[in-house]
C-alpha cells in the first residue's frame, strides 16, 4: 500500500508504455487514503482529421466522424477502467478528467483549478521506437514547463 | 447553437473587396498593375472590375447583417453562417492572385532562368496563384487559426471543388472522354489494384493488424484521405491507425504537389503526361488538382486531363471498399460483420459526378457551343453559326488564290481551295484542316496565306459560355484549393510515422516512379 509523500496526484496517462511507468510509479509515490486524478485529454487534431477530403459526400463523412467518436470514447472507457482497478486495487481513491484540447494546455488548466501535490507524467516514446504506441501529441512542452506551477515529476521510458 | 458570429469581419472583407475594385476602376492603383506587369498588359483586369464589385456588394450587404443582425438557431442560420468563411477565402484568393503572384513572378523574372532549364525560379517551382493560395491557407490555419466566425464557412472549398469538377463536364469532347476515360481506367485499375496488394501483401509480412493494412491500402492505393474516410470504418481501423495513416498521406500529398510539377517543367512534359501522372501518382487526390494547376496555371488542360483520373479513382472507391470490407470479414473471421453490397454502392458512390456528366450530356446537345467543339472552338460557316457575311472573300482575293492554286500539289487541298475559291468561304471541317495544311506547308504567297488564314479565322468561333465556364473552372478551383489548405493542420501531418510511414514511403515512391515511367514511354502529347 501507499507510504508515499503525495496525497492528491494528477496523473496524465492514455495506456502508452511510458504512461504505464508513470501509472506504477504513481502507485508507488501515492500517501495513504490519497486521491489520484487520472486526465486523459483527446487531442484536438482530431477534429481536422477528415483533412483535405473532398471527394467523400456527406453521408461517408458523418459516418467517418460518428466511428471515430465512438472509437475514441470507447478507447477512454478503457483507460479509465483499467487504471481504476489498477488505482482501487491500492485502496487510493480515483477520479477520471477528460478533456478535448491541446495536451499541454489542458494539463496547465487542469492542474490550475485543482490543488495538486504533483503532477505526473510518463516520456515521450524515444525517436527510435516504432510501431504502434501513441500519437504524436506531447504534454510536454515549453509552455508546461513555463507555466505549471506544480511540482511535476517524468518517469523515464521503461527500457 | 447558433453559427452566425455577430462579428464586423464580413463587413470589413466586403469594404476591401469594393476598395480594391473602387481603386482598379478610376485607376488609382494602375501604378501598381503597371510595375507588377513591367508596363506590359496586366492579364487580371477585367476581373478587377467586376469580381471584387459583385462580390465586395453581397459580401458588405451580408456582414451588416451578421454584425448588427439577430440571429436565431435553425437551418438558415447554419447555411448564412457560411458566407464569412467562404468571402475569407475568396478574398484570400483574389489578393493571391492579383496581388502576390504577380509579385512572386516579378522577382522570379528579376532572379533570371535557372540554369540550362529555360525557365524562371517561379515558373520551375509552380510557384503561381495557386500552389501560393494552398500555401497561405495552410500558414492560416497552423499559425493565425481559423477565427470563430469563419469556421463554417471553410467548408465551402468543397462545394467550390465539386461544382468546378461538374463544370468540367461541359468542356470535354465526346472522343477525349472516351479517350482519357479508357486511359485513366488503364492506368488507375492498374496502379490502385497494384498499390492496395502491394499494401495488404507488405502488411502481412510485416505483421500489422488487419485493420490497419486496410485502412492504408486504401489510403495509399486509391485517393489518400478520402479513401482513409471511406474505408476506417468499415475495417474497424483504431483511431491511432487513422491518425497515422492520414499523417503519413498528408505529408507525401502536401510534398508531391510542390515536387511533381518540378520534375514535369525538367522533363518537358506535355499537359496529357503531366495530367495522367499527378493523376495516378500522387496519393491524395486533393493534391492532384492542385498539382495540375501548379503545372499549368494559365490554362486548364492539365486539369480536365488530371480530373478525369481523379473522377476514376472516386468511381472505383466504392468497389475499393467492398473488396476491403470482404477482405477484412475473411481475415477476421467475424461472422457478425456482413456485408452489404447495395448500402456501401449508395453511400459511397459520388453524386457529383452525376452532375459532371449530366454537363457532358448537356454539351453534346450543342446548349454551350456547337456539339462539334473542341476545347469551346468550333467551325461553323452560317450566320446562325456566327459567320459575318463581310467575311466572304471578294473578287481580288478569290483571283490571287486562282493564280497561285497551280503550287498546291495534293488534290484534296486543292480541291478545298477550289471550293473556297467558288464560295467565297470555307465549307467544312475538312475543308478547313486541309486549308490550315495549306498555310502551314507556306508553299503560297505572304499574301494568299494571309487571305487563307483570315477564311480559316472567319469560321472558327469560341463559345462564350465555354469561355465563361473555363473562367469559372478556374475561380472555383483556386477558391476550394486554398480553403482546402486551410484543413491541413500540422498537428495531423505530425502523426505520420510507425509502420504507416514506411509502407507508405515505400509505395508512394514506386508508385510516383512507376506512373512517371508509364507515361513517359506510353502516353504522347495527346490523346
Amino acid at each position: 500500500m501507499g507510504s508515499g509523500l503525495y496525497k492528491r496526484i494528477l496523473l496524465a496517462s492514455h495506456g502508452t508504455k511510458g504512461a504505464i511507468a508513470a501509472e506504477d510509479k504513481t502507485l508507488q509515490i501515492c500517501s495513504n487514503s490519497g486521491t489520484i486524478d487520472h486526465l486523459i485529454v483527446v487531442p484536438e487534431f482530431w477534429q481536422d482529421i477528415t483533412g483535405d477530403d473532398w471527394l467523400n459526400n456527406g453521408v461517408t463523412r458523418d459516418q467517418f466522424r460518428d466511428y471515430l467518436q465512438t472509437e475514441l470514447g470507447r478507447e477512454v472507457d478503457q483507460q479509465c477502467t483499467r487504471l481504476n482497478q489498477k488505482v482501487t486495487a491500492y485502496a487510493f481513491g480515483y477520479r477520471s478528467i477528460i478533456l478535448f484540447g491541446k495536451p499541454d494546455k489542458a494539463l496547465i488548466q487542469c492542474a490550475e483549478t485543482n490543488a495538486y501535490d504533483l503532477v505526473v507524467l510518463g516520456s515521450p516514446r524515444p525517436q527510435h521506437l516504432s510501431g504502434l504506441t501513441g500519437l504524436h501529441s506531447t504534454m510536454l512542452t515549453n509552455k508546461t514547463w513555463h507555466k505549471l506551477q506544480t511540482d511535476l515529476l517524468i518517469v523515464p521510458y521503461p527500457q | 447553437m447558433i453559427y452566425t458570429q455577430n462579428s464586423p469581419a464580413l463587413l470589413t472583407i466586403g469594404l476591401s473587396m469594393l476598395g480594391i475594385w473602387y481603386t482598379s476602376d478610376t485607376g488609382l492603383l494602375n501604378p501598381v498593375f503597371e510595375y507588377l506587369s513591367r508596363s506590359t498588359s496586366y492579364p487580371y483586369m477585367d476581373e478587377l472590375k467586376t469580381l471584387p464589385f459583385y462580390f465586395g456588394l453581397i459580401a458588405a450587404i451580408t456582414g451588416c447583417w451578421h454584425w448588427l443582425g439577430t440571429h436565431r438557431q435553425g437551418h438558415f442560420d447554419y447555411y448564412s453562417s457560411t458566407i464569412a468563411g467562404g468571402m475569407m477565402i475568396l478574398f484570400i484568393t483574389m489578393l493571391i492572385r492579383w496581388f502576390i503572384a504577380p509579385y512572386v513572378e516579378f522577382i522570379g523574372t528579376d532572379l533570371g532562368k535557372i540554369g540550362n532549364t529555360g525557365k524562371y525560379i517561379h515558373e520551375l517551382l509552380g510557384l503561381n496563384y495557386v500552389v501560393l493560395g494552398i500555401v497561405t491557407g495552410i500558414i492560416v490555419v497552423n499559425v493565425f487559426k481559423i477565427p470563430e466566425w469563419a469556421k463554417n464557412g471553410i467548408r465551402l472549398s468543397r462545394l467550390g471543388l465539386k461544382t468546378g469538377v461538374i463544370l468540367l463536364g461541359a468542356l470535354y469532347s465526346a472522343a477525349e472522354l472516351k479517350n482519357l476515360g479508357g486511359l485513366s481506367i488503364i492506368m488507375i485499375g492498374f496502379f490502385v489494384l497494384g498499390s492496395v496488394g502491394i499494401v495488404l501483401w507488405i502488411g502481412s509480412r510485416r505483421n500489422i493488424p488487419n485493420s490497419m493494412g486496410g485502412v492504408l491500402s486504401a489510403g495509399m492505393g486509391v485517393c489518400g484521405v478520402s479513401a482513409t474516410v471511406a474505408v476506417a470504418p468499415v475495417v474497424q481501423a483504431k483511431p491511432v491507425e487513422i491518425a497515422y495513416t492520414i499523417g503519413t498521406i498528408l505529408l507525401w500529398g502536401v510534398g508531391c504537389m510542390f515536387i511533381f510539377p518540378i520534375i514535369g517543367h525538367l522533363l518537358g512534359m506535355s499537359y496529357v503526361q503531366f495530367g495522367a501522372w499527378a493523376g495516378t501518382g500522387i496519393l491524395n487526390s486533393a493534391q492532384v488538382a492542385g498539382a495540375a494547376l501548379a503545372f499549368q496555371p494559365d490554362g486548364i488542360e492539365t486539369l480536365m486531363v488530371a480530373e478525369i483520373f481523379n473522377i476514376t479513382r472516386v468511381l472505383i472507391l466504392p468497389v475499393i471498399v467492398l473488396w476491403l470490407a470482404v477482405w477484412y470479414v475473411k481475415k477476421e473471421g467475424t461472422a457478425t460483420t456482413e456485408v452489404n453490397i447495395g448500402r456501401v454502392v449508395v453511400t459511397k458512390f459520388p453524386v457529383f459526378v452525376l452532375g459532371f456528366i449530366l454537363m457532358f450530356a448537356l454539351s453534346t446537345t450543342g446548349i454551350f457551343a456547337p456539339s462539334n467543339h473542341y476545347k469551346g472552338k468550333y467551325f461553323g460557316n452560317t450566320p446562325e453559326q456566327g459567320f459575318k457575311q463581310e467575311n466572304l472573300l471578294n473578287n481580288a482575293q478569290t483571283g490571287l488564290l486562282n493564280a497561285e492554286i497551280h503550287r498546291i500539289d495534293r488534290t484534296s487541298h486543292r480541291t478545298a481551295l477550289e471550293r473556297l475559291i467558288e464560295n467565297g468561304k470555307i465549307m467544312s471541317i475538312d475543308d478547313d484542316n486541309a486549308v490550315r495544311s495549306i498555310i502551314n506547308a507556306k508553299t503560297l504567297s505572304a499574301e494568299a496565306i494571309a487571305i487563307l488564314k483570315a477564311a480559316h479565322e472567319a469560321v472558327r468561333h469560341s463559345s462564350k459560355k465555354i469561355a465563361a465556364f473555363r473562367d469559372w473552372i478556374t475561380w472555383l478551383f483556386a477558391f476550394g484549393l486554398v480553403g482546402l489548405g486551410m484543413q491541413i493542420t500540422v498537428s495531423s501531418m505530425k502523426q505520420a510515422g510507425g509502420e504507416p510511414a514506411i509502407i507508405g514511403g515505400i509505395v508512394g515512391f514506386f508508385k510516383a516512379t512507376l506512373s512517371l515511367v508509364v507515361v513517359v514511354l506510353f502516353i504522347g502529347e495527346t490523346v
